[in-house]
């Protein structure tokens, strides 16, 4: 049997199954090898609550004909948790029950599984499920770049492959003066025209290699080749710099500040948005693991925020 | 004109999809596109020169998809942030007009020499953003772009007043459509969430003193659009010059020492532009 991951997952993927009888687990079993997934089968569905809320699996499977509680209601329990709206929910029945009289507006399942039920079917369905979840629960809300689990997923691939990199931590200064003033959906007008510049920019400059990702508020971070990751720095700033003065009312432009209030609460004036980015490299595989380039780039960040103006700090040490 | 027949032109003209340009820079945007070295300067500059290609990429970058509509008005900046995908996308799925026309080759022109008239004034006067005058200069015409494609019956009829009945062709327009060009502008800059200085740009281009938050922005494509014709580049639909308004002048607060200077800058630009031609 291969060792190989499903889906680029670094671990196999924990299903629960909850349903009656044992051919539904017996079915995973045959769809899957273990290391693609592990399987937690239990008949009743209250007594897997407790285990479900402490333990949440990657995928739960539920059965229509559960005996103690209709499958739907310990669905409903689920997902109306916010802490487990994300995890994805397959149902599973009868075909030929498809004509009672459910509410599949008001049912919060995320996949339909119909018996009969055949392995292969069964394998691209929840490859399916579970590939669409991890992409979904990860992406910024805001501007759909990749979040923090793919940022770090990225990171340490990178690292554990020994491949050299330049990792690159951008956020704004004077974002949070910019949203008190002009409230929370202005402040999302830069965040969604810094995620463009940053993906254009990157793209353009880095190709098939580069990558961009939010971390979330402000912050962004994007990978590069070492040799082009200065002029990607260069042109983000450059447009940004260019760019971000039409985001505020005309009048605030032409002063070149806006009036907003301090943390202290008093009143001053703060200048224009800039953009600042600290770039750390790998280089013959220094790194060994994640938490080392995140900290070396967020003690060169208090650097580069010295500077009011936008700007770029590269790794002295390693450039 | 009846309610409803204004309605439904209306909806009619903002019903364009896939508006179609003149092929010439068309043609050389996708060229240099597909070019591996060439920069978004170069690509911005070929596109300021057409209406058409500049007004769909505006249109795009501040459509709500994006999140951020209404904010920019720089073909420079929406290329930034659109990037080379979408911006490829967009050149890909334009089409040219089946028929070109003398006319319409002149409006083009007309568009193009408005949109230098307007980036000079605006640097001259030493105004902030002097591009921003430019694109309002080159897409000041557009209307007549749209109603030529959506209303093609009424814009023989416009031409026909214009031959027959010497009527200036806002005067024309008004009478065959029930209104002009520059109404026509104000509904496409609001459907397509354009910044509001274009807007007013586009729409108070015949009446700057009636601008109530860009006057300054009305009054530069007024006399842009005069200037272009004084220097007789491109057609516009008239012979001859239109009426300048002295308000525009006073709104910019241009003495006539000014337009001495200006009306030598401009000349050597016309002079730089007058081998172009869109046919």
């Amino acid at each position: 049997m291969s060792e190989e991951h499903l889906c680029l997952f670094p671990r196999p993927q924990k299903i629960m199954v909850l349903s009656p009888g044992e051919d539904l687990a017996a079915l995973f079993a045959m769809a899957f090898s273990p290391d693609e997934i592990e399987v937690t089968a239990l008949s009743r569905g209250r007594g897997a609550v407790e285990l479900l809320f402490i333990d949440p699996p990657d995928l739960l499977v539920v059965d229509h004909d559960l005996a103690d509680i209709p499958g739907l209601d310990l669905v409903g329990m689920v997902k109306s948790e916010n802490v487990y709206r994300q995890l994805p929910v397959a149902f599973v029945m009868d075909e030929a029950a498809l004509g009672e009289d459910i509410d599949w507006c008001a049912a919060e399942v995320d996949e339909l599984l119909t018996r009969p039920l055949t392995a292969p079917v069964l394998r691209a369905r929840v490859s399916l499920t579970l590939a669409r979840a991890s992409r979904s629960l990860d992406a910024n809300p805001l501007t759909k770049l990749p979040g923090n689990t793919s940022i770090i997923g990225r990171i340490q691939e990178l690292i554990d492959r020994k491949e050299d990199f330049a990792l690159a931590y951008a956020d704004l200064d004077y974002f949070k003066s910019f949203n008190d003033k002009y409230g929370f959906s202005r402040g999302d007008e830069v965040l969604m025209m810094t995620a463009r510049i940053l993906v254009n920019t990157v793209r353009s400059v880095g190709g098939a290699k580069a990558f961009v990702g939010h971390v979330g508020g402000d912050d962004f971070v994007f990978i590069l080749p070492i040799d082009r990751v200065e002029e990607a720095c260069r042109a983000v700033v450059g447009s940004f710099d260019d760019i971000v003065p039409h985001f505020y009312d005309a009048e605030d432009r032409e002063h070149g500040y806006i009036q907003s209030v301090d943390r202290e609460g008093n009143r001053r004036s703060f200048p224009l948005m800039a953009i600042s980015i600290a770039v750390v490299f790998n280089r013959d595989g220094r790194l060994t693991h994640f938490g080392e380039a995140s900290q070396a780039a967020m003690t060169l960040k208090k650097k580069a925020k010295e500077n009011p103006r936008s700007c770029y700090v590269l790794d002295k040490r390693q450039a | 004109m009846s309610e409803d027949l204004r309605t439904e032109r209306k909806n009619r003209l903002l019903a364009v999809r896939d508006l179609p340009t003149l092929p010439k820079v068309l043609d050389e945007v996708s060229k240099l596109v597909e070019r591996p070295d060439s920069t978004t300067e170069q690509v911005a500059k070929l596109i300021s020169m057409d209406q058409v290609l500049s007004a769909k990429v505006l249109k795009m970058v501040n459509s709500p998809v994006y999140g951020f509509p209404g904010r920019i008005s720089s073909i420079g900046h929406a290329l930034v942030l659109l990037g080379f995908n979408v911006l490829r996308s967009i050149i890909v799925s334009t089409s040219v007009f089946e028929v070109m026309t003398e006319n319409m080759v002149g409006l083009w022109e007309h568009s193009l020499g408005c949109a230098m008239a307007c980036g000079t004034t605006a640097r001259m006067l030493g105004f902030k953003d002097a591009e921003e005058y430019s694109v309002a200069g080159l897409l000041h015409d557009l209307g007549k772009v749209v109603a030529t494609v959506q209303l093609p019956d009424l814009k023989v009829e416009i031409e026909r007043l214009v031959a027959e009945r010497d009527l200036y062709y806002l005067e024309a327009e008004r009478e065959a459509m029930g209104f002009g060009h520059d109404r026509i502008n104000a509904w496409l800059a609001d459907h397509w969430k354009l910044p509001a200085n274009i807007k007013e740009g586009l729409s108070y281009h015949h009446k700057p003193h009636l601008a109530q938050l860009y006057p300054e922005m009305a009054s530069v494509v007024h006399l842009g659009d005069f200037m272009v014709r004084a220097f007789e580049y491109g057609f516009s639909g008239d012979v001859g010059v239109t009426y300048l308004q002295p308000e525009a002048l006073k709104i910019l607060k241009i003495k006539p020492a000014d337009f001495e200077k200006l009306l030598d800058q401009m000349s050597g630009q016309f002079v730089e532009i007058a081998d172009l031609s869109f046919a």
